[in-house]
């Protein structure tokens, strides 16, 4: 085994005797081509549903919760999955969140919230990290499809027209001020400003 | 002679039948649309549509709540008033109160929602407290939102005010 | 101020045309009436009309109408709060269809089953009762006649009726809708206490230290209750709060322990908890050794259904257990429930480990005072008699009763479930203050105090709920009075039992209801009544607490209070009409007396004069009969209870006080019973004494799990649960009515997980159809409603006359307390 590395090791840190440059930058292309096209292809794996609700402490919990709202059924069948809220659309924003993921990969080898219990002792936790990224991208994934210059606010109850005709307009607040908990349920909001 | 015979006997026979068989036919057609009125009319099922026990009319479809945020009149003073709006997915529970983050005291300004009466703030004893009274924590258990259902039953309630309008109209005449 | 009669007529006229365009003319110049005359309201305390909570209301009444309500301050039980029902309770005489006529099923004139509802006048329509009921009793007797009586009877309304049936007609088939209701509540007292009744009282709420909720959501349906319960949970957070249900429901809000548990499987929880205690030590030895024997109950006792059943003929001790047991020891005991394991009653049950001991642990603990309530869970179960006399096991094990926060707690449904139903003894087999037809020393007590001949009260129990039903359709009860409930509504199975009992043509149906309701439709005979505050009476509720009210409105020109009906009726009858010669002869003076003469008017109930009533009082029925009726009903009946643990106050004070818990001795009520130092009844040095018990001492049972009647399979893949709802009670017979209560919940919907929606191709809304074995039902679906049930459980509550649940159910009963499981049964669900 040990062998076996030195080899290995011994190979790469030569010159290649053997092959032209040409065919090897072509085959690092290629090579490049795969690995970056697979490397996307895993992480887009990683964006979808059904990867998200393959951990139980997912499906159990705040996917079980979201069938019962708004964002899961409504009127027009224009359905929020996991990654549409949780996952950034620009490639920084998403390889980072990627990056505190795999955290949460850590916490179900473990089984950090393998159950109901468990998961609700770091229910606020979870949650504020969610509110902290939403108040600092100013509720990028709401608005994602949420876009306010396209409210209609009259189709708007008289009170949710005022509100975002004023506070939201203003920016004076940002969606998630108002709208914690629209698609999983609360933690304790002991301190939560607005409650 | 003897045809004749036969032709009339035959035709007795048919105008006696029909003598005979008319009324029960008739009885029975009348009867029929009988049953069929009594099933429909059935004044007494205010509650089921007018419909005999062993059916049943198609139940309508749900109804939505009604979200226009118009108060509407108590029926007296100490009525809670109902919720003019939905409440879909508010929770009330352990951790949080949602219907506080907007109509508890120092919410109000913002949400421009009715305060809480100040009954909420009284304990058992009756005596005041610095937040909502935890005995009237679950709000639904008195308020409830409407929805846009035609009531089955009218309700002939009078409000005091009205009949009060009369007193004092009659005070007036006299 | 003078007027001619021509500016008179003018200004009504103006004044009429205002009203009319909803525009007042004041009569000073502003917009308000100040004037005390005109806004005074005339207030007044009765008990509220729904649920046993038993809160005591302010009634506000002006020009004959009432038009406010609102929470009485004073009463200890509600300290000035309603629930969404109560608020409204200014509303529910007031529906338009309130019935204000006799109406009999007539046909060119005449009787005629098939016949239409046709308005007859009160004489006419005693007439033909008197006439069917005599045909009844003299073509097969006693048996032929039958009442199905309520939980919502004033408690002189169920003496009355009682009085009626078991000494006038000498007919036992009289039954409260209490049946559905508490039965099985019952059944566990009388067998672990030998005395009905809880034992603690509702200020345990504020004295303990943990709640346990078994199949009750108090949420909904103690409202008021549970405000205390919050109370105490937010207000101390060292409380502890546990739920068991078979779906989650508004009552989890609170709870710090929610448990799912698979159908029946709280027999298997009950015993396991059981075995913790012993296992971890922590049995209260003192305890257990001084006042409680153990016993080895019957098993495999049936179902409750007819006896050609399958399931009858299978079971070993169908239909001839009483509940009968042997004595075993403590070890014997341990044993038994020793095979209710954690890793065993958590399979069975579908609840983690973790959570069960967690629950256990409370009930465990020395240190914790732990109340349990449960209410339809337990009642409206086919081992309901076993699960009440299971959680009581495990309060006794811990000498966890009688001392304030330590306390089993049956909740009841009906306002005076308790003080009508139970302590009346409205039941078939029941008399006044605990006592039964059966027991010939009880009978001649009931004798002697109603003055009658010996051997008047018939020894055979009569029909209960579900029996005559079945008697009904079997043509066997063929005068048949309904009062004061909606069993077409209520009563399960209605498509192979009730509904073609009530229309058999051998029987003759008679329904006293104000309102139209779906048991109205199915009579032949409908009596439009007066309710609530349109009479005067009492009510007594889950803590034992007797309360009262006087009548406040008339009642619509035409209805008639059911005290009124039952005791005008008796007048058709003569002694010799009921009672045979031979009995007569035992007692010659009442001879050619009429009944009215011989149960209310010459004896204890008529002796109470008119003077006794306030001048400004209404009391319609009194000033109908000559007599203080309701004060003579009430006194006669408390004869039963005084000096017999069961004490009443006189009649007088419950108009003065917020009610009462009985025993009252000395002027003074109990707040728990059992414990020396606040029970009177307890002998002086006991500490604890189980009275109703010759020695004293409370049964522990050991009771096994055992499967329920029908549970889903291949085919009726779905469990269906039903029940009732925050802003409905009574079948929505007059919440249905209100139209705010009718708007917030207007339809009975079909609650289930969305997964389970999705796997039969069904979503929020649609149009479905449930199956069960029995018969069909439509409604539409809710996935996201209040109540959110695991995969394979719907709930469907049965407030709603138009989509009828009780066409679905099983008429399955506990085969002790003969109260049907409205919990469980096995359906299928297509989409329509």
């Amino acid at each position: 085994m040990k062998n076996l590395l030195i080899i290995g090791w011994r190979t790469l840190t030569k010159p290649s005797g053997y092959y032209s440059l040409g065919a090897l930058v072509i085959g690092g292309f290629i090579a490049g081509i795969i690995f970056w096209g697979g490397f996307n292809t895993a992480l887009e794996i990683t964006n979808t549903e059904e990867f998200c609700i393959s951990c139980h402490e997912m499906e159990n919990n705040v996917y079980e919760e979201l069938k019962t709202t708004i964002h899961f059924s409504n009127r027009s069948g224009v359905r929020a999955t996991c990654p549409d809220c949780h996952v950034p659309h620009n490639w920084t924003s998403k390889i980072a969140r990627k990056m505190q993921a795999s955290k949460e990969v850590w916490g179900m080898i473990f089984g950090t919230i393998n159950t109901r219990e468990k998961f609700l002792v770091h229910r606020r936790r979870l949650a504020e990290n969610e509110w902290r990224r939403l108040k600092a991208n100013d509720s990028l994934e709401c608005r994602n499809c949420h876009n306010f210059d396209y409210m209609d606010f009259t189709q708007q109850s008289e009170r949710a027209a005022y509100q975002h005709s004023t506070a939201l307009a203003s920016g004076e607040k940002t969606c998630i001020d108002c709208h914690k908990g629209i698609a999983h349920q609360l933690p304790d909001m002991k301190g939560v400003e607005g409650w | 002679m003897k045809d004749l015979k036969l032709v009339s006997i035959a035709g007795l026979m048919a105008l006696l039948s029909t003598l005979f068989l008319a009324p029960i036919l008739t009885s029975f057609t009348v009867h029929a649309a009988e049953k069929v009125e009594k099933a429909e009319k059935n004044t007494l099922a205010t509650l089921r549509n007018h419909t005999e026990i062993m059916t049943q009319k198609k139940p309508n479809r749900m109804p939505k709540v009604i979200n226009n945020d118009i108060k509407q009149v108590r029926n007296y003073p100490m009525q809670p008033p109902v919720i003019p709006h939905t409440i879909r997915s508010y929770e009330v529970n352990k951790n949080n109160n949602k219907c506080m983050s907007c109509h508890s005291r120092h919410r109000t300004e913002e949400s421009q929602a009715p305060m809480v009466s100040v009954t909420h703030y009284m304990n058992r004893d009756g005596n005041f407290l610095a937040e909502i009274s935890p005995r009237r924590y679950f709000c639904n258990q008195c308020h409830v939102a409407q929805l846009d259902a035609k009531p089955l039953v009218e309700n002939t309630f009078i409000d005091m005010h009205s009949l009060m309008k009369q007193k004092t109209a009659n005070t007036t005449e006299h | 101020m003078s007027i001619n009669r021509r500016e008179f007529i003018k200004a009504n006229a103006v004044a009429a045309a205002a009203a009319v365009a909803g525009v007042s003319v004041p009569a000073i110049a502003s917009n308000l009436i100040t004037s005390s005359d005109i806004t005074k309201l005339k207030w007044d305390k009765a008990p509220c009309r729904f649920c046993g909570t038993g809160c005591s209301v302010n009634v506000g009444v002006m020009d004959g109408k009432v038009v406010a309500t609102h929470g009485d301050i004073k009463s200890p039980v509600n300290k000035g709060l309603n629930c969404v029902k109560g608020y409204f309770l200014s509303k529910i005489m007031y529906g338009k269809d309130r019935l204000t006529t006799p109406l009999l099923r007539m046909t060119n004139g005449k009787y005629d089953k098939e016949g239409e509802f046709t308005p007859i006048s009160w004489d006419q329509a005693f007439d033909i009762m008197a006439e069917k009921a005599k045909a009844a009793l003299k073509k097969d007797g006693p048996e032929a006649v039958g009442m199905f009586g309520s939980g919502q009877w004033t408690v002189q309304e169920g003496y009355a009726a009682v009085k009626l049936y078991k000494a006038g007609f000498r007919s036992n088939n009289i039954d409260p809708n209490a049946r559905h209701c508490m039965a099985s509540a019952v059944g566990g007292f009388m067998r672990t206490f030998g005395i009905d009744e809880p034992m603690g009282c509702y200020d345990d709420l504020e004295a303990a230290d943990a709640f346990v909720l078994w199949g009750s959501n108090m949420a909904e349906m103690h409202p008021i209750l549970w405000t205390r319960l919050t109370d105490r949970r937010l207000s101390a957070p060292h409380v502890k709060v546990a739920v068991l249900s078979t779906f989650e429901h508004r009552s989890f809000d609170l709870a710090d322990n929610g448990m799912i548990f698979t159908p029946q499987t709280d027999l298997a929880i009950l015993n396991y908890i059981a075995h913790y205690i012993i296992s971890t030590g922590r049995v209260n030895k003192d305890f257990v050794n001084k006042h409680t024997n153990f016993r080895l109950g019957e098993t495999d006792i049936g179902y409750g259904l007819r006896p050609e059943h399958p399931l009858e003929q299978k079971a070993k001790n169908n239909g001839k257990s009483k509940g009968s047991s042997t004595p075993i020891d403590f070890d014997e005991y341990a044993h038994f429930v020793s095979t209710y394991t954690v890793e065993y009653t958590a399979k069975l049950s579908g609840v983690p480990e973790h959570k069960l001991e967690a629950l256990a642990e409370l009930y465990a603990d020395p240190k914790i005072k732990v109340t349990s309530f449960w209410t339809m869970g337990f009642n409206q179960h086919t081992r309901g008699v076993w699960a009440n006399n299971l959680v009581y096991n495990i309060h006794l094990l811990t000498g966890k009763i009688s001392t304030p926060g330590n306390s089993p707690f049956s909740l009841t449904g009906q306002p005076s479930a308790c003080g009508t139903a139970r302590e009346v003894g409205t039941f078939s087999h029941r008399l006044p203050a605990d006592m039964v037809v059966t027991n010939p020393k009880h009978r001649a007590i009931a004798e002697k105090i109603w003055d009658l001949p010996e051997g008047t009260i018939p020894a055979k129990p009569g029909y209960h709920a579900v029996l005559q039903n079945r008697m009904l359709k079997d043509g066997k009860l063929n005068f048949y009075w309904v009062q004061c409930n909606n069993n077409m509504q209520a009563a399960a199975n209605i498509n192979e039992e009730a509904y073609p009992g009530y229309r058999n043509p051998k029987n003759f149906i008679v329904v006293s209801d104000p309102y139209p309701t779906v048991t109205a439709q199915a009579a032949d005979l409908i009596l439009p009544t007066a309710m609530w505050v349109e009479k005067e009476g009492v009510y007594g509720n889950a803590e034992r607490r007797t309360q009262s009210w006087y009548q406040m409105v008339t009642a619509p020109t035409g209805a008639k209070s059911d005290m009124w009906q039952l005791v005008e009726f008796s007048k058709r009858f003569n002694i010799e009409d009921v009672w045979p010669e031979e009995l007569i002869a035992k007692k010659p003076d009442v001879r050619g007396k009429t009944l009215f003469d011989v149960l209310y008017k010459d004896c204890d109930v008529g002796k109470y004069s008119l003077d006794e009533i306030p001048d400004d009082r209404l009391n319609d029925e009194s000033r109908h009969f000559g007599f203080y009726i309701q004060k003579g009903l009430f006194e006669e009946y408390a004869s039963f209870g005084r000096g017999h643990a069961h004490d009443l106050a006189p009649y007088d004070r419950y108009h003065k006080e917020r009610g009462l818990r009985w025993p009252v001795v000395n002027g003074k009520e109990t707040k728990w019973r059992f414990k020396e130092g606040s029970d009177p009844y307890v002998k002086p040095g006991s500490g604890w004494d189980f009275y109703g018990h010759k020695d004293g001492r409370a049964i522990i049972f050991a009771l096994p799990y055992e499967p329920p009647a029908e549970s889903p399979d291949d085919e009726y893949d779905l469990w269906l649960s039903t029940g009732r709802v925050l802003e409905h009670w009574h079948s929505g017979s007059m919440t249905q009515r209100v139209p705010e209560l009718y708007k917030a919940m207007p339809d009975a919907l079909v609650y289930m997980h969305p997964d389970d929606a999705k796997s039969r191709g069904m979503r929020r809304g649609d149009l479905v159809k449930l199956i069960s074995r029995r018969g069909e039902v439509q409604t539409r679906v809710e996935t996201r409603g209040r109540n959110k049930p695991p995969v394979g459980l719907v709930y469907m509550p049965w407030f709603d006359a138009s989509r009828l649940v009780n066409k679905v159910t099983l008429d399955a009963t506990d085969p002790l307390s003969k109260q049907t499981d409205y919990k469980k049964c096995a359906i299928k669900m297509v989409k329509v």
